[in-house]
């Protein structure tokens, strides 16, 4: 167990590390001189000095990473270029707005996949399995920035029950969620569907069920724990996917979090804002993907050996 | 149904796009006389906020999807397949950094690093494909490296390698025709995360420029005039929905077909 | 954990329903009047501090804090009218915070944008605590007309007080807080009426909300078909003014291609503006010949424009040395705000029809801005936002008054129009004055810094849940000063803890 505990954290350490690696490289990525193409492509000679001086871009790469990474230690992540405000506050602000969306959204997600991947694989190839999946299909082909204004429309324009966008009042997160929920959904409740199979096919629920338990209740009591591990772990991989289309989500209902805040700095050009956005969502995701990891490992007593 | 549906959704997109020239469409003539005006039978899909046909704009936006699918999943096969075989089958410590590189790469939600890879890249459709190019081959690559590693110990392998055959010849010639089948499925579905997700960069304004014309930036574009006129945000809606549905079920199809096991990492917008 | 986070970040402080709420396409970016160009932070300004000169029928200067005398060519004063009025922070407005005010724009240190006509002055002297004499050094007959900048409180500018951030000033609103970059709430002091500004940069979700009474009023920047749209909707009124915002197509003169006068012409002529007025505009603007509109008193009365002729543009650019092998490019900036991408398509597609290939550039307000002011553009659109004083010439033509100093920041350079601006400003008397601006105007139009495209009209889409709301004829915000909410027509709401005199 502590081995796989230290081995499973060293990688995600390591994974981190890369991380703030390609971060800090996203800079460089910019095609020709990243300081012009944030100051457009006339601007004065001084003011392109100072910017370059500012960002440390005059000096050597290995120096340059070496003082951005100090930084990262002492949460440091410089100044915005556009509103001149310390990044680490611009997070703080924007946290808990995206926190809270992926949240409601994982609720979502999971209150529509867990009864519709169970009635799926208890009632394989019926009506019902079909209809489901179906469901899954469509759900993971509509895109969410098609989707989110067809909610509006509906939801806030016609019914009028829910703001238009923003976050204001308890109810404004309902139509994002539902828009970021519906996609995770549909990729939950197949695989849902698929762990749930592969447990019923397994000796001990064969016995349960010559034991005489009723099929609902070896579905509940037997089979949905035992399916329940693997897809813990899928939830964490699926997460990824949560926090990236919470970027467009976020742009479509204006939800005033971190997505929001890349897509902004993007157009502002503000790119050590656009460094600092990628490098949050992604170091929560290794962290959420580590901590299902040491939750399966810690439920699943057979994990313990296998390392790799 | 499972088939042909799909299939005849995906062939008359491919369709449109490969012979779009041979049409004499007219996606960028503005047309200020007919701003908004709704379907008709002349124009049936009616006119957008500039006068363009709308008709003529989501053949050229099916043009851009499939270029934009194509290339990236072309790119991710290849680049991803190549690493990921040449990693497995060379193992020691070139694998040992490979895997190392897949995990970092897959640190990061895939759409997040691909729409910040846009970002820096400036928006232009060849960054858009580079992008979604840099994200998409890792799962490829995994993928290929896993079924070579089941794969390296099979006896006609060995047998390959007992008799001095060069390992170019031993992968081409005895690794790869197994492992394009679960590849194929997976590109199947990579088609459809493509397509989307070069309509959503477009949504965001970072892929294609005015006038050309994406389904993404047609629905951004539309959702404007929802109040107004709603087919502009329908019908792009519909025929991406449309297709990138078809795409999906094509890919399930095949792995039903091909005996595939479901991939975990798949991705999604 | 779930409700916590509810709790934390679900129930935000929410206003006083009777908060008027204002949907802005932009933020004002200053709220310090010494350092604000931009059109949102002048309007917001207006409301929260005074000036000495404001500007009446047909644009002329007419007193605000103070009447004026001319006692010399060089030498006016004014003197400042009873009853001061108060800052918000009670003291009361003196000759010697106008003095301070003015000191500040005119050091060089302050880096103040409004700097450059100002330099004008060579002494500013407080007689009496009621009486400014500025002292100038050259006669200028539009002197008065430049005294429109907000008043600090002295003390407040010696501290260095971060204006921006908490103004201070003695209009009829006082700030209450900026909770965060998206909302600015202010309270009228007669009666602590609230309005929250609130940015949604989105013209549809703008749209949307006012639908739904989220806010309440929207003042320009939407889309024509939604204006229509929303005045046939029930619970929403359309105000509606032939406006004076001059929109215009600006250029790089130092720029080889955009920067022969041939290109310019050319463009001039491609630009099909009465059609683009008549179907996407619906009408809402007129064309413009020059900067100020006919019924300016320095604006010319009529001006053989620019027809849209595409023969003459593809004649006017094989003369530059450009045909169908070899066609220019142009990279043309403008904002990211759907309408203006709209009609910068547009024009893309009818330069394409002449043979110039145009690159669209679109950045967020903020950085388009920017790149505008610091000369950052080969073609841009844009449009002079409440300008009144035609010392706008020197400021955006002058050969001498290319950034930081002025906004000429296409560098345009004519040794004609900046004569005529210098004889303009020198000139006392009035008539004559008026001829030279005309010249000068024409002359613009012939040299084309700027291609003049419309003055689009204002209006204010205005929910029915607030009335006396009127709207002004330059689009500013001075009709707060009389909004009500209905709920209430006598009581003032009860929040109100102090009452100003």
């Amino acid at each position: 167990m502590t081995h796989f505990l230290v081995t499973r954290i060293l990688s995600a350490m390591l994974a981190i590390l890369g991380v703030i690696c390609l971060v800090f490289l996203l800079i460089h990525l910019i095609p020709g001189d990243p300081v012009e193409v944030m100051l457009g492509e006339s601007a004065q000679p001084t003011d392109k000095e100072s910017l370059r001086h500012a960002l440390g871009l005059n000096l050597p790469l290995h120096q340059q990473w070496w003082i951005y990474f100090k930084g990262l230690l002492h949460l440091d992540l410089g100044t915005s270029l556009f509103s001149g405000r310390a990044i680490v506050d611009l997070l703080i602000e924007r946290i808990p707005a995206t926190l809270y969306l992926s949240l409601v959204s994982l609720i979502v997600a999971i209150g529509l996949a867990l009864p519709l991947g169970l009635v799926a694989a208890v009632r394989q190839h019926t009506p019902l399995d079909y209809g489901a999946m179906g469901f899954a299909l469509f759900g993971m082909s509509i895109p969410n920035f098609w989707m989110g204004p067809l909610l509006i429309l509906v939801g806030a324009l016609w019914l009028g029950w829910f703001p238009v966008s923003g976050q204001e009042g308890w109810n404004s997160v309902v139509l994002p969620a539902l828009t970021l929920g519906t996609a995770m959904a549909a990729i939950l409740a197949r695989m849902i569907r698929s762990s749930v199979l592969e447990v019923l096919g397994e000796d001990f629920m064969r016995t349960a069920r010559a034991k005489g338990l009723s099929s609902t209740r070896a579905v509940l009591h037997h089979a949905l724990p035992n399916a329940l591990l693997p897809i813990l772990t899928l939830l964490g991989l699926q997460l990824g996917g949560l926090l990236g289309g919470a970027v467009i989500t976020e742009t479509v209902f204006a939800w005033p979090g971190l997505g929001l805040l890349m897509i902004e700095a993007i157009q502002q050009r503000d790119y050590p804002v656009v460094q600092a956005a990628v490098l949050c969502i992604s170091v929560t995701y290794i962290m959420v993907n580590l901590l299902t990891d040491l939750l399966y490992a810690w439920l699943d007593p057979r994990i313990q050996f296998t390392t790799d | 149904m499972r088939l042909w549906l799909p299939l005849s959704i995906v062939a008359s997109w491919a369709f449109l796009a490969i012979f779009l020239p041979l049409f004499s469409l007219t996606p960028d003539a503005i047309d200020l006389t007919n701003i908004l005006s709704p379907p008709s039978l002349e124009h049936w899909l009616g006119h957008d906020d500039l006068g363009r046909p709308v008709a003529d704009r989501l053949i050229s936006g099916a043009q851009t999807s499939f270029f934009v699918s194509l290339c990236v999943v072309a790119l991710g096969v290849s680049l991803g397949g190549i690493l990921g075989v040449s990693s497995a089958y060379l193992s020691g410590w070139v694998d040992a950094v490979f895997v190392r590189m897949v995990d970092i790469m897959l640190a990061f939600p895939g759409l997040l690093l691909a729409i910040a890879l846009a970002g820096a890249l400036g928006p232009g459709i060849g960054n858009v494909i580079l992008a979604l190019g840099i994200v998409g081959w890792v799962g490829y690559a995994r993928l290929a490296r896993g079924q070579v590693l089941a794969l390296k110990h099979a006896d006609h392998v060995l047998a390959a390698q007992a008799i001095g055959a060069p390992p170019w010849r031993i992968i081409l010639r005895h690794l790869l025709p197994l492992i394009m089948a679960p590849l194929i499925v997976e590109a199947s579905f990579g088609i459809a995360g493509a397509i989307i997700a070069e309509a959503g960069l477009s949504f965001l304004g970072l892929g294609v420029q005015p006038p050309a014309a994406s389904w993404g930036s047609m629905i951004r574009d539309g959702t404007r005039y929802m109040l107004v006129a709603p087919h502009l945000v329908i019908f792009p809606g519909l025929t991406l929905m449309a297709v990138v549905l078809a795409a999906n079920m094509l890919g399930d199809w095949l792995r039903d077909r091909l005996d595939v096991k479901e991939q975990s990492s798949r991705r999604k917008s | 954990m779930v409700i916590g986070l509810f709790s934390l970040v679900g129930c935000s402080e929410s206003l006083p329903d009777y908060t008027l709420r204002f949907g802005l396409a932009n933020a004002p970016t200053n709220l310090d009047p010494r350092y604000a160009t931009d059109a949102t932070s002048a309007r917001l300004n207006r409301l929260l501090y005074s000036r000495l000169v404001d500007f009446g029928e047909g644009t002329i200067p007419i007193p605000a804090l103070a009447t004026w005398r001319e006692l010399s060519p060089t030498h006016y004063q004014f003197d400042l009218q009873e009853p001061r009025p108060l800052f918000h922070n009670g003291a009361q407005l003196s000759a010697y915070d106008v003095k301070a005010t003015y000191d500040s724009i005119l050091n060089p240190d302050t880096a103040s944008p409004h700097r450059g006509i100002l330099q004008i002055i060579a002494r500013i002297d407080t007689p009496t605590e009621n009486t400014v004499d500025f002292f100038l050094k050259q006669p200028d007959a539009l002197f008065p007309g430049y005294l429109v900048i907000g008043i600090l409180p002295a003390n407040l500018i010696a501290n260095g007080h971060p204006f921006h951030d908490h103004p201070m000033g003695s209009g009829p609103f006082q700030f209450l807080e900026r909770p965060d970059d998206t909302r600015l709430i202010i309270e009228r002091r007669a009666d602590g009426q609230r309005v929250e500004f609130v940015r949604i940069p989105d013209p549809t979700v703008r749209t949307l909300k006012l639908l739904a009474n989220e806010i309440h009023l929207v003042q320009n920047d939407l889309p024509p078909e939604l204006v229509t749209y929303l005045s046939a909707h029930e619970g929403i009124t359309l105000q509606q003014r032939q406006g004076a915002n001059f929109a215009y197509l600006g250029f790089n003169q130092l720029d080889p291609v955009v920067g022969q006068e041939l290109v310019r012409k050319a463009i001039a002529h491609a630009i099909d503006r009465e059609h683009i007025i008549q179907f996407v505009l619906k009408g809402r603007a007129r064309v413009a010949q020059a900067l100020f509109p006919p019924e300016h008193w320095a604006g010319p009365a009529s001006l053989p424009g620019y027809t849209y002729d595409p023969a003459e543009a593809k004649r006017l650019l094989k003369e530059a040395g450009f045909d169908h092998d070899h066609r220019p490019t142009i990279t043309y900036k403008t904002s990211t705000d759907p309408f203006r991408l709209r009609l910068a398509t547009i024009i893309q597609y009818q330069l394409d029809q002449v043979g110039i290939d145009v690159l669209i550039q679109s950045h967020d307000w903020g950085t388009f801005y920017g790149d505008i002011k610091s000369g950052r553009f080969q073609m841009y659109s844009l449009a002079w936002v409440g300008v009144k004083s035609p010392d706008i010439f020197r400021y955006a033509f002058h050969s001498d008054a290319t950034p930081p100093v002025g906004a000429n920041r296409g560098h345009y350079a004519d040794a004609l129009a900046d004569r005529l601006m210098t004889q303009a400003e020198q000139t006392l008397n009035t008539q004559e004055q008026q001829t030279l601006y005309r010249t000068l105007q024409a002359r613009l139009l012939d040299t084309l810094p700027y291609v003049p495209l419309w003055f689009e009209d204002h209006y204010a889409l205005v929910s029915t849940t607030f009335t006396g709301y009127q709207l002004s004829a330059d689009g500013n915000f001075d009709g707060l000063n009389q909004v009500r909410w209905l709920g209430s027509p006598s009581a003032p709401p009860k929040h109100i803890t102090r009452l100003y005199p």
